[in-house]
């Protein structure tokens, strides 16, 4: 099998669960060394963090901080630099979803969801960039969302947020361009993972029918799509939003 | 190396320049300390002298001597 990573060194944050957790395996998969951000310390992640190493040789590195704590940020950006490694990818998954109407969003919540889906990746990005700018090379993968592009009803705080991240990738692609490094959106449809399966069925059926390939996303289509984005064989792209939906938009247009 | 001679090479490199050019040397005074050099800039001297600097510092950081004294004030580096 072709290794798209190798030897390459990446750091993914949000890899408790879900697309970011895939990503770890994917990503090592294809020869790369991940450092793996959690939230929480918990034994759970070290141990997979562990046995992804074992399986397919490569290095794991645990990290975790609350991404709300823009000190332990900072301090986190320390302990990567410290392991001296050049950094080749950056993937901002971590993110929080909230669903209410606008009348009902409150606004300390709009405030959190600010705080966590782009606050926090934006300050990380200026300290991971930094140390991307020494090496003259970069790709940087911000996950948004459907969301952020359709308006969809319930969703004004959360697609709000994503909006604002994939707006300041759109941003630094250019800004950062000079310096070697590529940046790129990924907006998400709808994903199976723990937070799907607490829907009803009949919710997640509706979801489905609204494809095009009439089935929803797996963690898998999504870190797939992060593994060609931080490869040298997207070399030349930057600046682009890449919406992976089974092609729910184009069925939208046609109601 | 002194630290004074770091802090020069710093800026020698970030903006392919020679020593006799940085007395009094200012923002975007050369085509090459423009915002990109000054991204090149920052990243040569957190590595120099494995600091992080802060955003505000980062912004303040537009000459040669007041470089300087960011680095003496706010990171301990002494000239």
């Amino acid at each position: 099998m072709n290794k798209l990573l190798e030897n390459k060194n990446i750091i993914v944050t949000g890899t408790a669960r879900g697309m970011g957790k895939q990503m770890v395996e994917l990503f090592a998969q294809n020869g790369a060394n991940v450092f793996a951000h959690a939230r929480t310390e918990n034994d759970e992640h070290k141990l997979y963090c562990q046995e992804i190493s074992s399986l397919y040789g490569v290095r794991i590195f645990p990290i975790y901080f609350d991404l709300k704590d823009f000190s332990a940020v900072k301090d986190a950006v320390k302990m990567i630099r410290g392991v001296k490694l050049p950094i080749d990818g950056l993937v901002n998954n971590a993110g929080i979803t909230y669903n209410a109407l606008f009348q009902m969003t409150d606004i300390e919540e709009l405030r959190n969801q600010f705080e966590v889906n782009f606050f926090a990746p934006y300050l990380f990005t200026q300290y991971i960039s930094k140390l991307m700018i020494r090496n003259r090379k970069g790709s940087i993968v911000n996950i948004s969302s459907s969301a952020a592009l359709d308006g969809n009803s319930g969703k004004s705080a959360y697609g709000a947020s994503k909006a604002a991240l994939l707006t300041m990738t759109l941003c630094i692609s250019e800004e950062l361009a000079a310096a070697g490094i590529r940046a790129n959106v990924i907006c998400p449809g709808v994903i199976e993972t723990d937070m799907i399966a607490t829907m009803p069925e009949y919710v997640t059926d509706i979801q489905r029918e609204a494809t095009f390939l009439g089935k929803l996303g797996t963690t898998v289509d999504i870190a797939n799509t992060a593994v060609f984005l931080l490869s040298d064989y997207s070399s030349y792209i930057t600046g682009q939003v890449f919406r992976v939906d089974g092609g729910v938009t184009e069925y939208k247009k046609r109601q | 190396m002194t630290n004074l001679e770091m802090y020069k090479q710093a800026f020698c490199e970030a903006f392919e320049i020679t020593e006799d050019k940085l007395a009094g040397l200012k923002y975007q005074e050369i085509p090459s300390w423009d915002s990109v050099g000054h991204m090149n800039l920052v990243a040569n001297i957190e590595e120099a002298f494995d600091i992080m600097m802060d955003t505000e510092d980062i912004i303040d950081l537009n000459s040669f001597e007041k470089g300087q004294e960011i680095l003496s004030s706010n990171y301990d580096i002494k000239f």
